[in-house]
């Protein structure tokens, strides 16, 4: 029962893992010699491995300032979703009003927007002759920057495009708490804040670390946004890689990067297996 | 994909008789070739309803059905690649006579096409030779798209006639110029090679645009040219933003955001024509050096059949009459050299073109610029 999905994953997926490690450290042989025919600036050994097209990479000024944005636009995108989400969640769990919902239902919107288009709206709205430098022209602010082809641009679009995958998680996490613990605590007497603190945030955990490495490992890999509303230098590495893949025919170098992404992926899954695991201890102690 | 398949090959069953049937009444004297071609619709309205109908009814044409297969945005060019590559190789018939689009360049370059030497086209000679060189002489090249200077006449009244004269207006206009990363599109890749070429000796120019072999080491001699790219930063749109592929370049020209750029000739006439340009919009060429330009080939397989009658394709697609389909269809620029074409076309090229193709570097070395831009430039 169990053979054939693991024998599609080892296919398809290990197989061709394991030949992009071996091509990283330098082997080109084996099922790396077609791409061997047309890469250029390879560091290739013949028997044992070699560091060097990861000294390559890391040694490049450009590529290492990449890898600095793309690590602080994650991490900015990872906060300040983490905050909206479980605010506008926050909201909506505790004030079941009409104005509650409206806002709930504004944020799911842009997940029904393809990304391409969210990512040229953005770039136009923030552009040089956008809507936000026009109304601030005509409140007498003459000087506003350009957003459009800059990080922060990327930044925002990234979370706007974020943000209702998180609001979604977190109101679903939030809702599944039961009207009865958060009674019994404000018939205890606890204030709404502490309410917040003791008992909604402890039993949110897990929804919060889900979206937190999945927003995170979208962001960090990404390529539309970056794309199309991010600086020629220095982007994210989404569009850096594809562009030594395809362009610099750097096709090793395009992989090595790939492989740091890749580790950095790793780094965000640990907290989530971790979150997982502990949460699973806790649910077999309680039953 | 499945469904089409199906058509396809429903198509094919049909047709095969037919064919066989047309070919007996005729007494054996029709002769058909079959030819690939990928790209977009314009390429494929370019063949379909204007060259191949236009051969059919020539002299030499007229005993020849032209077969045309086409691949919509190139979806399979791998496999047609594959396919040839293993036929030439068993020295089989591929199915094909004649390749256009990129196809073409790959089997040239992999030693798969007959040699241009060996073609008995008579129009050949009107072609610039330069253009086979970057094929090895085993693909020919029939159309082609230079980049231009594009400038808005609203605000520009001269443009600025050569290289040098273009750095001084842009730095005397700071803001208003830009081209977008050679790594995402022809026309900023070119003016970027321009500027480099003008500060490189010939001899280093000569061996990066026509040796195939690839040497790295002539690469540092970019250096000069690159800091001169490097120090137009301040002066260009926004203190530097250079915008990702050609159309992005077209869309701030179109909004007057900036005023002057490079631009591809067939791209930025379609757009005048289609009205996405405004008319205020003009074309220009500079010189000393020119922006470099590129061909489209066409290629014979060597394991083609009925390769006479191919050749005399080949032979009207390279005459005025066909090259002047190209100009009215799709804004491209006649293969052939503009002094053999009639005076409407050398009149709507005179601003545009210096009469021939400057070719560009290798592949491999364009590779290596655009990576040495992107880490050295923005």
């Amino acid at each position: 029962m169990v053979l054939p999905p693991v024998a599609v994953i080892t296919v398809f997926i290990g197989l061709p893992v394991l030949a992009a490690i071996a091509y990283t450290l330098g082997r080109a042989d084996g099922p790396n010699s077609v791409v061997n025919l047309f890469a250029q600036r390879q560091h290739v050994v013949k028997h044992g491995v070699t560091l060097a097209a990861y000294r390559d990479v890391l040694g490049t000024p450009s590529v290492r300032s990449d890898l600095w944005a793309t690590v602080w636009i994650t991490g900015a995108t990872l906060s300040i979703v983490l905050v909206v989400a479980w605010g506008i969640a926050l909201y909506l769990r505790i004030s079941n009003t009409r104005v509650a919902r409206i806002v709930s239902g504004l944020s799911v919107v842009p997940l029904f927007i393809p990304v391409v288009i969210a990512g040229y709206a953005s770039l136009i709205f923030y552009s040089s002759d956008g809507f936000l430098r026009t109304v601030a022209y005509h409140l007498g602010f003459h000087n506003f920057p350009t957003l459009g082809y800059t990080l922060t641009c990327v930044l925002i679009t990234q979370v706007w495009v974020s943000i209702p995958f998180g609001v979604l998680m977190m109101s679903s996490g939030l809702n599944a708490v039961p009207d009865a613990l958060i009674e019994a605590a404000r018939d205890a007497g606890a204030s709404l804040p502490r309410t917040v603190v003791s008992v909604l945030l402890p039993m949110n955990v897990i929804p919060t670390v889900i979206t937190a490495t999945f927003t995170g490992i979208g962001v960090l890999g990404s390529f539309t946004i970056p794309y199309l509303t991010g600086p020629s230098a220095p982007n994210m590495l989404g569009p850096v890689m594809s562009n030594f893949f395809g362009a610099y025919g750097q096709v090793q170098q395009a992989e090595v990067m790939a492989m740091i992404v890749f580790v950095v992926a790793i780094g965000l899954g640990t907290v989530y297996v971790w979150a997982n695991v502990r949460a699973q201890k806790r649910a077999s102690v309680i039953s | 994909m499945k469904a089409r398949l199906l058509a396809i090959c429903a198509l094919a069953l049909v047709a095969a008789p037919a064919a066989f049937a047309a070919g007996s009444t005729h007494a054996a004297k029709t002769v058909t070739i079959t030819m690939y071609s990928s790209g977009d619709v314009n390429v494929q309205s370019l063949w379909q309803d204007h060259i191949i109908p236009g051969f059919e009814k020539t002299k030499a044409g007229r005993h020849v059905k032209v077969n045309f297969i086409f691949s919509e945005h190139g979806i399979n060019d791998g496999t047609t690649l594959a396919r040839i590559g293993a036929a030439v190789k068993q020295r089989k018939w591929a199915g094909f006579d004649l390749i256009d689009g990129g196809v073409a360049n790959t089997l040239a370059l992999d030693g798969l096409n007959q040699p241009v030497t060996k073609a008995t086209a008579p129009n050949l000679k009107h072609v610039n030779p330069d253009l086979l060189k970057p094929v090895k002489g085993a693909a020919i090249p029939y159309r082609g798209s230079s980049v231009v200077l594009a400038y808005n006449s609203q605000y520009v009244s001269s443009p600025p006639k050569t290289l040098q004269a273009l750095l001084d207006w842009i730095k005397a206009h700071p803001g208003k110029f830009t081209y977008n990363s050679p790594n995402t599109g022809g026309s900023g890749y070119s003016f970027a090679e321009t500027v480099v070429d003008s500060t490189l000796p010939a001899a280093t120019l000569a061996s990066l645009t026509t040796t195939s072999n690839y040497d790295p080491s002539i690469e540092s001699a970019w250096k000069q040219g690159l800091s001169l790219l490097h120090s137009l930063n301040p002066y260009v749109y926004n203190n530097g933003v250079y915008p990702n592929g050609n159309q992005a370049t077209l869309d701030l020209l179109a909004k007057g955001q900036i005023w002057v750029a490079p631009v591809w000739s067939d791209q930025s006439l379609t757009a005048l024509a289609n009205g996405t340009l405004p008319s205020t919009i003009k074309l220009t060429q500079i010189s000393n050096p020119s922006f470099t330009g590129g061909a489209a080939y066409i290629g014979v397989p060597k394991t083609a059949r009925n390769k006479q009658s191919v050749y005399k394709f080949v032979n009207y697609i390279l005459s005025p009459a066909a090259q002047q389909q190209i100009v009215t269809v799709m804004a491209g620029f006649p293969g052939i050299d503009i002094k053999y074409m009639g005076d409407a076309i050398k009149q709507k090229f005179e601003d545009v073109a210096a009469n021939s193709l400057r070719p560009g570097y290798g592949t491999k070395y364009g590779n290596d610029f655009k990576a040495q831009w992107q880490q050295t430039v923005p």
